[in-house]
């Protein structure tokens, strides 16, 4: 493998208010957002989230009608696509189909560079075992799988070393299996390469794995920007807890205020305590619990250790997933979810009357918003 | 419609009506065959002498020349405003676009006659009549309309992202459209383009107006020959035309062929 | 977030945004402009003039003689019978293209393209062939021994409309397939689950759904209907003469440029009249991939 490190060579993307319509629908609506150099950046959304118009933006195949982004400091809101010296990778390729794999993969060269052609050679075999691909300069991309032509492409957009990648939802193309594998070979190759990578995609668990920073967006909006452990672990709203991960989220309103904690009464009559964070609220609020189906626990006798939050209901769904168990149990008429890890040998049936808890600490206060 | 006679009473009907539209085609290029002196069908014996007096007619080689001059100017003018436009519509937001394409599509459906009259009112006092260029101008407006929907239908199925992935990666705007788009979209430009040849070629009415003097299309030579109805001759003309028609479809058959097998996906309509 | 740039910048439609648009499309407008606006309109303007001032006296003239009034109403009766006929006999085949299986579909199909490559003059020609006195239909009928003398096969309404309908029958078709096709077959087939016979079937839900396509296939070859020339003059009798013929007449053996002009902007003015009413249907956004109306 080439031992091409040269650290933190991306550049440095500053997207400041940045805002698109398209007629009366705002697709992006004036967000902010600071890229550190070097970093793999994921835009996490469903469609329509605006996470697309976004990278488009950034590319240059579109112009926003207010704001700003910046490369490193500079405005390239201005700079023609073909100028601003980046690379992308498309959700259905994109390969030159009347090119061979080498001339596709040198376009850039050709087109950006005035490389010698052995040291354009060079380069592109370099590029080429970069993406485990060695030997295949002589095809065309309909004599590859969907799996090498997306090496292909990566290899194309990385070969002229550019400042950015971005990458459209490159994998959905792929099935399970062969997804999985890329996003760690993507991922080795940002370790490698050094370049800061703009990833799309509506797949948390894609996000969740391969990104440094993820910028949650909805309706062209961002609601939470930050690392995947932060925003798993302490999200600030509603969306962003219920896309990223299985949630619980019981409604209530806040009955009382203490000093490291708030007392909610859950609707359907029963109160918990919800650890104090950095989240105001006040009594009356109408809020929302967070908690994990990982941490929730079913017994079929009551938990009354100290810090642990135990209520009674009935069980009205299980599913057997191999390596674990999903429940559903109806507690005073909310749907509380519980994923259950070792199950062999643990046997629970739709009607049985159990015991759920989740330790305090685990849980998560989250304002109700009106979305 | 049940049962078996239901069953066959519209594969039957079909098979008449195409025998209504394709028995014309067929005694046409019969007769042009006959060996009798007059037009009688069947013929009773079949010869080339039609074929050889017409290639020996210099009345009838000037049209020949007339009609493909015109022909082929008429292609060529259709093409090179027909594409750009195409590219106008499907690209960009162009206020009252519908408009504009109504307007460019409007000599589809104007009788010909009116084109004929008018333009022969337009060009009287500028000395246009009775040119090759003027019928040609003429036949351009009718051609445009077919350049353009052809153009438009297969920039909408080309993949717009291959043009997006040259373009990010170095290759100016106008490059990208030339070098990656243009070959993609050629296929669905020939149709077009076959369909504005093939147009002008069969075009009589704005020929009668704008060019019926001495150096007259085909057509208009072919119109005075069927009113006179005097011999086989005319049927010999009429065959070439369907030839004519026949070879310039394969070629755009062809070309649709042969991008497919460079892998180009070929954009067609 | 750290300190803002500068305020954001407001939309800046560039200078070469506009231009390059109108750069692709302005050459195409001008000569349209040019060879076909600019020319109708000076017809428009022929027809109101009577020795350099305002009239109505040609169009009048239409109307009141008799010969140009009859051409009007030979020329609304011809097309709406030929679109008729077209419809009847169009139908049926654009149905057997819908539901008929790829291969026939694929022979049937190039069989309708296949007049495409003929012009008007060699199709109206070839009946002259069939039907003339000494045209193989009449000669057949004589040698069967059905008949004593050739009957006069041509020269009427209905060789135009045998004419006419040849011609106008493939565009007929092709606009009724491709309407058909859009229509959604399973719901055909629900029919018949729950209880519709095949004809029930398709005449309760296939024909009811057909209707819209119907419609703008009759428009489109009613409008081209009536512009015709070639047919009626090769085929027809003077009672059959059309509006075009009229207009080439006066035109070219009378030299009476304004009447022409008239009748030309009679014939122009039915035309977008039938297009307007096409256009509440069939509307030019579909080109765009719209959604039907």
């Amino acid at each position: 493998m080439a031992a091409d490190k040269t650290p933190s060579r991306g550049a440095a993307v500053r997207i400041d208010r940045l805002r698109k319509t398209f007629g009366s629908a705002v697709a992006v609506d004036s967000i902010s957002l600071d890229i550190p150099a070097g970093s793999f950046v994921t835009l996490l959304g469903p469609s329509g989230s605006g996470k697309t118009t976004t990278l488009n933006l950034i590319a240059g195949f579109l112009s926003p009608d207010a704001g700003a982004i910046l490369f490193d400091g500079a405005v390239v809101s201005d700079v023609p696509t073909h100028k601003r010296n980046i690379g992308m990778v498309f959700q259905n390729y994109a390969l030159f189909p009347h090119m061979t794999v080498f001339d596709n993969v040198g376009f850039p060269l050709k087109m950006r560079t005035k490389l010698a052609s052995a040291d354009a050679r060079t380069r592109i075999l370099e590029t080429l075992a970069l993406v485990e691909l060695n030997g295949f300069e002589a095809r065309y991309p309909r004599q590859l799988s969907g799996g090498q032509q997306q090496r292909v492409a990566m290899a194309r957009a990385l070969v002229s070393h550019p400042r950015l990648l971005l990458m459209d939802e490159p994998l959905g193309a792929l099935d399970k299996k062969l997804r999985e594998q890329m996003q760690f070979e993507i991922k080795n190759i940002h370790r490698s390469i050094g370049t800061t990578f703009v990833y799309v995609t509506h797949d948390q668990t894609e996000a969740l794995t391969m990104s440094d920073l993820i910028v949650v967006m909805n309706h062209g909006k961002i609601e939470q920007a930050g690392t995947p452990r932060r925003l798993y672990e302490t999200p600030e709203n509603q969306f962003v807890a219920d896309f990223l991960g299985g949630a619980n989220l019981l409604p209530g309103t806040v009955a009382a205020v203490a000093a490291d904690h708030f007392g909610v009464a859950v609707e359907g009559g029963f109160t918990v305590q919800v650890p104090r964070d950095r989240v105001v609220a006040n009594a009356g609020d109408a809020v929302s619990v967070l908690v994990r189906p990982e941490e929730v626990g079913v017994a079929l006798t009551e938990d009354r250790q100290a810090g642990t939050e135990c209520v009674a209901g009935t069980v009205t769904a299980v599913g057997y997933l191999g390596d674990s168990l999903k429940l559903e149990v109806a507690v005073a008429g909310i749907a509380i979810g519980a994923k259950l890890a070792r199950v062999r040998g643990l046997s629970i049936e739709s009607g049985q009357r159990v015991y759920v808890s989740w330790p305090r600490a685990s849980a998560r206060l989250l304002l109700r918003s009106a979305r | 419609m049940s049962g078996r006679l239901g069953r066959l009473a519209i594969p039957t009907g079909t098979l008449l009506v195409m025998l209504y539209l394709l028995f014309p085609v067929v005694v046409v290029v019969l007769i042009s065959f006959s060996s009798a002196r007059f037009l009688s069908f069947p013929p009773p014996g079949y010869s080339i002498q039609w074929y050889a007096k017409l290639l020996a007619d210099p009345d009838w080689l000037n049209s020949l020349s007339v009609t493909l001059q015109v022909g082929a100017l008429t292609t060529v003018f259709s093409t090179l405003l027909g594409v750009p436009a195409a590219f106008a519509l499907s690209r960009y937001g162009i206020p009252g676009r519908s408009f504009v394409t109504a307007l460019i599509l409007a000599s589809l459906i104007t009788p010909t006659i009116i084109k004929g009259l008018s333009l022969y009112l337009f060009y009287v006092p500028l000395g246009l009549v009775n040119t090759i260029w003027g019928l040609a101008a003429a036949h351009t407006v009718s051609g445009l309309p077919y350049v353009v929907i052809n153009t438009i239908a297969s920039l909408r199925s080309a993949d717009r992202d291959l043009e997006r992935a040259a373009v990010i990666h170095g290759a100016s705007p106008l490059w990208a459209v030339m070098r990656i788009t243009l070959p993609i979209i050629s296929p669905g430009i020939m149709v077009g383009a076959v369909f504005a040849f093939i147009q002008s070629v069969h075009e009589l009415l704005v020929a009668l107006f704008v060019l019926g003097g001495v150096e007259k299309p085909l057509a208009v030579k072919l119109w005075a020959g069927v009113r006179a109805e005097v011999d086989p001759t005319i049927a010999a003309v009429s065959t070439g035309l369907i030839g004519m028609a026949v070879l310039a479809y394969a070629c755009a058959g062809a070309a649709q062929l042969l991008s497919k097998r460079r892998g180009l996906p070929a954009a067609g309509p | 977030m750290t300190v803002p740039v500068a305020d954001p910048a407001p939309a800046r439609i560039s200078l070469d945004r506009a231009l390059v648009p109108a750069l692709l499309l302005g050459p195409t407008l001008l000569w349209i402009f040019f060879f076909f606006l600019w020319p109708l309109g000076l017809m428009v303007w022929q027809s109101f003039i009577v020795k350099d001032a305002f009239s109505l006296d040609h169009y009048a003239s239409l109307f009141t003689t008799p010969i140009y009034a009859r051409a009007l109403w030979t020329t609304f009766e011809i097309s709406i019978i030929c679109t008729v006929g077209s419809l009847i006999l169009g139908y049926p085949v654009a149905y057997y293209l819908t539901v008929g299986d790829a291969r026939i579909r694929a022979v049937v199909m190039i069989l309708v393209i296949i007049p495409y490559w003929l012009d008007y003059i060699v199709r109206s020609f070839s009946w002259l062939i069939l039907f003339g006195r000494r045209g193989l239909v009449n000669r057949f009928l004589v040698d069967v021994g059905l008949i004593a003398e050739p009957l006069q096969l041509l020269y009427n309404l209905g060789s135009v409309l045998v004419g006419m309908i040849q011609i106008m029958l493939p565009l007929m078709i092709l606009t009724l397939f491709g309407a058909m096709l859009r229509i959604n077959r399973q719901l055909v087939a629900a029919a018949e689950i729950h209880g519709a016979s095949p004809w029930r079937a398709f005449w309760s839900v296939f024909f009811p759904l057909s209707l819209p396509g119907v419609y703008a296939a009759f428009l489109l070859v009613f409008i081209i209907s009536l512009g015709f020339y070639i047919t009626p003059a090769l085929l027809g009798s003077p009672k059959e003469t059309m509006i075009s013929q009229i207009i080439m007449l006066v035109a070219t053996e009378l030299f009476d440029w304004p009447l022409a002009s008239a009748a030309g902007v009679l014939l122009l003015a039915v035309t977008i009249a039938v297009v307007i009413a096409y256009n509440r249907t069939f509307s030019i956004e579909r080109l765009w991939g719209g959604k039907e109306a």
